[in-house]
């Protein structure tokens, strides 16, 4: 009889999700049917004027944009960090350095939020400043109109900070598997610490570091409430990180559900059901990543 | 190492289950993890302790920290209902309707009132949908949404406040900026760029304005106030703004939007350059200056109360309840940008006792709270408007 | 026999050195920082960094070989990287609670924000307090015995098709964004239903968020309960629903209400689901059922957005609120354990 019971809450909650994606379909669809293919082309967000006009375009660009410089942060420092306290630190030094790095995983997404507003913005602005001033030769880092405050280049380093400790400790544990076996091996052949870490750990681990590269990224992808309180909700399309402006489908979606009117609401909804996909696409692509890693030790 | 079950999946070397084994090969004889002996009696009596001194521990009562305001003067009609109210819609009246709330509470203590500043889009939408009890908006309602709340009549839609929408920049070492509607207009239609443009520097010649770029501030929400001023550059410089007059920003404008006008009063705040708009007494406590605009009359006047009301002393009240608004109004003192601010709640209500409520607030905002209004910057209401309002809300 | 080669043999930069090298370095660039228009004490900071470690290296090329210098300077990357993750952590931390502190007393936990207006110093988040325990013991009491039953299906009773199906279920949901859940719940509970918002609604959104991670820790946990337990019972004629209830589920308790606590504390923190759900109330509100209901993060939001410093002065003490009861219920759930390893 218990088994029954187990059975039916799990079949319960399969069906609970799949009539939350089919309700979710259903209450995008109208949104959808009116855009039609301007939906991903379209830049503006009017859904309730007439006629209506709204797309993700932007949105979609802003959330692909503000994650994959976070990423571009957080990846070196994550994965700096994860090989020193595997293969560097004594175990102790190690392990209190792993808390440590865990602590910045427990912090709300609105305390950072509200961290990167108040404190780290202000303190950004001689750096966009510097850089747009000296390195405007990259079209990342022009500004032609020199007014500096939040921007993708802002929020892109307060996502950083979310997904490090993420990607560190998947790529911890990734390193840890590694066997003892490998690293004498090199060790015993003369090799340096980093030429052991270089030849021995770095290799094996390929897949399951790119595996927690992904899990960030998804993190990343559907972070709302830090994003909305540092980014300052345009709807542009352009690489220009350093001018204030950008805005992701999430944050959009946080900003505009109390006045959406029926067809406002099915386009947020559709553009929330689109993200959703990526991130699924991203959670299931760290899934088939990590699942290929097999036996550990196959390069 | 992450201790189990981390949040987030961990990766393992063992085939079909990434997610969820390790391997002992690495980790050593692996011990399920046991409880620390007494921790658990430890843990139950720390969460009974913290029910128990959070259960009863807190009030509404903030009399005692609050800046001590006006004496009430006779005790209302309302002082013995009983009832939770809650409000939501523009930032422009917030300022006033919280502090409206927090003298009402004193003379109606069963009565709990909420305002949740979230725009005149949002309030609109959220009272269509009756999730609100009331809204505040800043517009009156356009007809699909007088269709969509149920034609017209269903809702009581009456101006409870009015205030000047203030322009607010952020240029260190100005503190007085003189500005014509045509170069608004220009200013926030992307015409004109830089704060030394020659359109600026003609009115105010003796301020040493910088090169550097405007950066324009606007609301990112469905804003009356957005709908009030866009309304005001199509009537005053309709060559230069080009644009619909909508409760949204024409998004074909360069600018960044902010939420609320606090939003936009903390981003202008934040950027030295940047220009925004918003009700007056946001600046005014953020420390920002506000501009000066020319009046119909020629005039360059600010924001303040006897202005507002200057400009709306020959206002009609239109059969929705609504104030007709005057842009060119002649006065020499009007300030051209004023409008008032709406009370919307649905006529035929479900709830009687809320009904009783809702009504008796809005008649002591509409006569004792008016006073109120000067000392944070709106302007009482003209008083044929004042009457007009009072018949609608009547019980 | 052939000659070593060179590489395999030279000599080795002592400490003394070392220290000479950077500490040479750093004196170098405040010259550089006194005499040339270059200021700023973060500048100096980043730039005697950067010239130590690289007067450092140079050290080490003149007195060892190529490998070591690279040897050493991969090491430097790393302790620079640790550096930065531990700068960041201290920065984030340290500066919420010197902010927080300044505004945080005993009326900030005991009074709500009912009546306070934009301008006054007055008002504190117990209504919020009150929300956030209400909505994540709601959601906690949802998810988790739906939790646990998955999880004993999963691990118990499921075979082939629909278990699979069921995991993979659990997979996706752990990817929604939190936002998502809180539309889902916005559209069908608060709207289609007419239900209108409510501590309630918020409540079922984090129960979207929490069951999956209760479900993985838990079949983790289940998992790991040595057959043999299970086998001797079995022996001893117990049937299989008494056997999980009465052997495995308390063996596994220990790592089970660790991971019902690392859920309950992700969860404390989400605010983008409550937006859409449980609205916000400035007021006392103890019925989660009805009304609008404020919570923690909720109210950090919408006091940060404001220009008003008393407003952001409550937002920073709210912040310090939720991350120390977040860190305690982590640092709890950790403590609650013993691991029988070294690491």
């Amino acid at each position: 009889m218990f088994r029954y019971v187990t059975t039916g809450v799990a079949g319960t909650v399969v069906v609970v999700l799949l009539a939350m994606t089919l309700f979710l379909l259903a209450r995008a669809w109208p949104a959808v049917r009116i855009a039609g293919v301007g939906f991903l082309t379209e830049r503006e967000w009017f859904p309730d004027a007439t006629p209506a006009r709204f797309g993700i375009a932007a949105l979609l660009w802003g959330t692909l944009l503000s994650s994959t410089l976070a990423l571009a942060v957080a990846v070196p420092v994550a994965i700096g960090s994860a090989l020193y306290v595997t293969e560097y630190a004594r175990p102790a030094v190690g392990r209190w350095i792993g808390y440590l790095v865990d602590v910045l995983a427990a912090v709300p997404s609105v305390v950072y939020g509200l961290w990167g507003l108040l404190f780290l913005v202000p303190r950004l602005v001689p750096v966009q400043r510097f850089l747009a001033d000296h390195f405007a030769f990259i079209p990342l880092f022009r500004n032609p109109d020199g007014i500096y405050g939040k921007s993708v280049f802002a929020a892109a380093v307060v996502l950083a900070l979310m997904i490090l400790p993420i990607i560190a400790a998947v790529s911890r544990e990734v390193f840890r598997q590694v066997p003892r076996e490998l690293r004498e091996a090199a060790l015993a052949l003369g090799a340096t610490r980093w030429e052991v870490v270089r030849t021995s750990v770095l290799p094996p681990s390929r897949s399951g570091v790119v595996g927690a590269i992904i899990l960030g990224l998804g993190r990343a992808l559907g972070e709302t409430i830090a994003v909305a309180l540092v980014l300052a909700s345009t709807f542009d399309i352009h690489l220009r990180i350093l001018e204030p402006g950008g805005n992701t489908i999430a944050a959009n979606i946080a900003t505009k559900f109390g006045e959406a009117g029926d067809v406002g609401r099915s386009a947020l909804i559709a553009s929330g059901l689109v993200l959703f996909a990526i991130t699924l696409a991203a959670t299931v692509a760290a899934r088939g990543v990590i699942r290929r890693t097999g036996v550990v030790g196959r390069p | 190492m992450p201790t189990p079950p981390a949040p987030w999946p961990s990766p393992g070397g063992c085939v079909g289950r990434p997610f969820t084994c390790r391997s002992p090969a690495v980790h050593g004889p692996y011990d399920l993890p046991r409880y620390v002996p007494g921790m658990r009696s430890r843990l139950a009596a720390a969460l009974v302790l913290a029910a128990v001194a959070v259960a009863g521990c807190g009030t509404d009562d903030n009399s005692s920290r609050l800046k001590a305001g006006r004496p009430p003067a006779a005790p209302v009609a309302g002082a013995n209902d009983r009832a939770t109210l809650s409000g939501a819609g523009a930032t422009f009246p917030a300022t006033l309707v919280q502090e409206w709330i927090k003298h009402y509470g004193g003379l109606a203590p069963r009565v709990t009132i909420n305002y949740q500043p979230i725009g005149s889009g949002a309030g609109i939408q959220q009272l269509t949908s009756k999730t609100v009890d009331f809204a505040g908006s800043d517009v009156p309602l356009k007809a699909s949404e007088v269709e969509a709340t149920g034609g017209a009549g269903a809702v009581v839609q009456v101006p409870w406040t009015a205030g000047g929408v203030a322009v607010e920049y952020n240029l260190p070492g100005i503190d007085s900026l003189r500005l014509t509607p045509q170069t608004l207009a220009a200013i926030f239609a992307g015409r004109v760029t830089k704060w030394n443009d020659p359109a600026i520097k003609a009115e105010n010649p003796n301020a040493s304005l910088p090169g550097s770029g405007i950066q324009v501030v606007h609301r990112s929400d469905g804003s009356g106030t957005t709908q009030v001023f866009t309304d005001y550059l199509k009537a005053v410089a309709p060559d230069i703004w080009t644009f619909p007059s909508t409760k949204d920003w024409p998004a074909s404008t360069p600018g960044t939007g902010a939420k609320g006008s606090d939003g936009v009063t903390a981003a202008v705040k934040q950027s030295a350059g940047a220009i925004g708009y918003a009700e007056p007494s946001y600046p005014k406590q953020a420390g920002l200056p506000i501009a000066t605009i020319r009046n119909q009359a020629g005039r360059f006047v600010a924001p303040e109360a006897t202005a507002v009301s200057a400009a709306l002393a020959a206002a009609t009240v239109k059969a929705d309840g609504s104030l007709a608004l005057n842009f060119t109004a002649p006065s020499p003192e009007a300030y051209p940008i004023s409008s008032a601010s709406y009370l919307m709640f649905y006529r035929a209500a479900s709830d009687a006792a809320r009904d009783t409520a809702l009504r008796h607030f809005a008649a002591w905002a509409l006569t004792e709270g008016q006073a109120l209004a000067e000392g944070l910057d709106y302007a009482p209401l003209p008083e044929p408007v004042q009457m007009a309002a009072l018949a609608a809300v009547k019980l | 026999m052939s000659a070593t080669p060179s590489a395999l043999r030279s000599g080795r930069m002592s400490a003394g050195q070392a220290a000479a090298a950077a500490g040479g370095g750093v004196v170098l660039t405040g010259v550089a920082f006194a005499v040339t228009p270059l200021q700023g004490r973060a500048g100096f900071l980043v730039l005697g960094y950067v010239a130590g470690v690289a007067a450092y290296l140079l050290a080490a090329a003149r007195l060892e070989s190529r490998r070591s210098v690279v040897d050493r300077l991969a090491a430097v990357l790393m302790v620079t990287t640790v550096g930065v993750c531990l700068l960041a952590l201290g920065s984030v931390l340290l500066y919420t609670v010197a902010r927080g502190v300044k505004a945080m007393d005993w009326y900030f936990f005991t009074h709500s924000m009912n009546g306070v207006g934009p301008r006054d110093d007055a008002g504190g988040a117990y209504h919020s307090i009150i929300g956030t325990l209400q909505q994540v013991f709601l959601a906690a009491v949802i998810a988790v015995p739906s939790g646990l039953l998955v999880a004993i299906y999963l691990t118990e009773y499921g075979r082939g098709g629909l278990a699979s199906l069921v995991r993979t279920v659990i997979d996706v949901m752990v990817g929604i964004p939190s936002i998502v859940a809180g539309l889902f719940i916005y559209a069908f509970w608060v709207l289609g239903l007419g239900r209108g918002f409510s501590g309630f609604a918020a409540a079922l959104a984090l129960s979207i968020l929490m069951l999956p991670i209760v479900v993985r820790s838990a079949e983790e946990m289940i998992r790991l309960v040595p057959a043999e337990l299970r086998e001797a019972s079995f022996a001893l004629g117990i049937p299989r629903w008494r056997t999980i209830l009465r052997v495995v589920l308390p063996t596994a308790s220990a790592g089970i209400t660790t991971g019902v606590m690392l859920a309950v504390a992700r969860v404390t923190g989400e605010t983008a689901p409550l937006l859409l759900t449980a609205f916000g109330f400035d007021s006392i509100k103890n019925d989660p059922f009805s009304g609008p209901q404020s919570s923690l993060p909720l109210f950090v939001f919408s006091q940060a957005s404001s220009a008003f410093t008393t407003a952001v002065d409550r937002a920073w003490a709210g912040a310090l609120t939720l991350i120390a009861v977040v860190l305690l219920l982590t640092v709890a759930a950790r403590l609650v354990t013993r691991r029988n390893r070294l690491v």
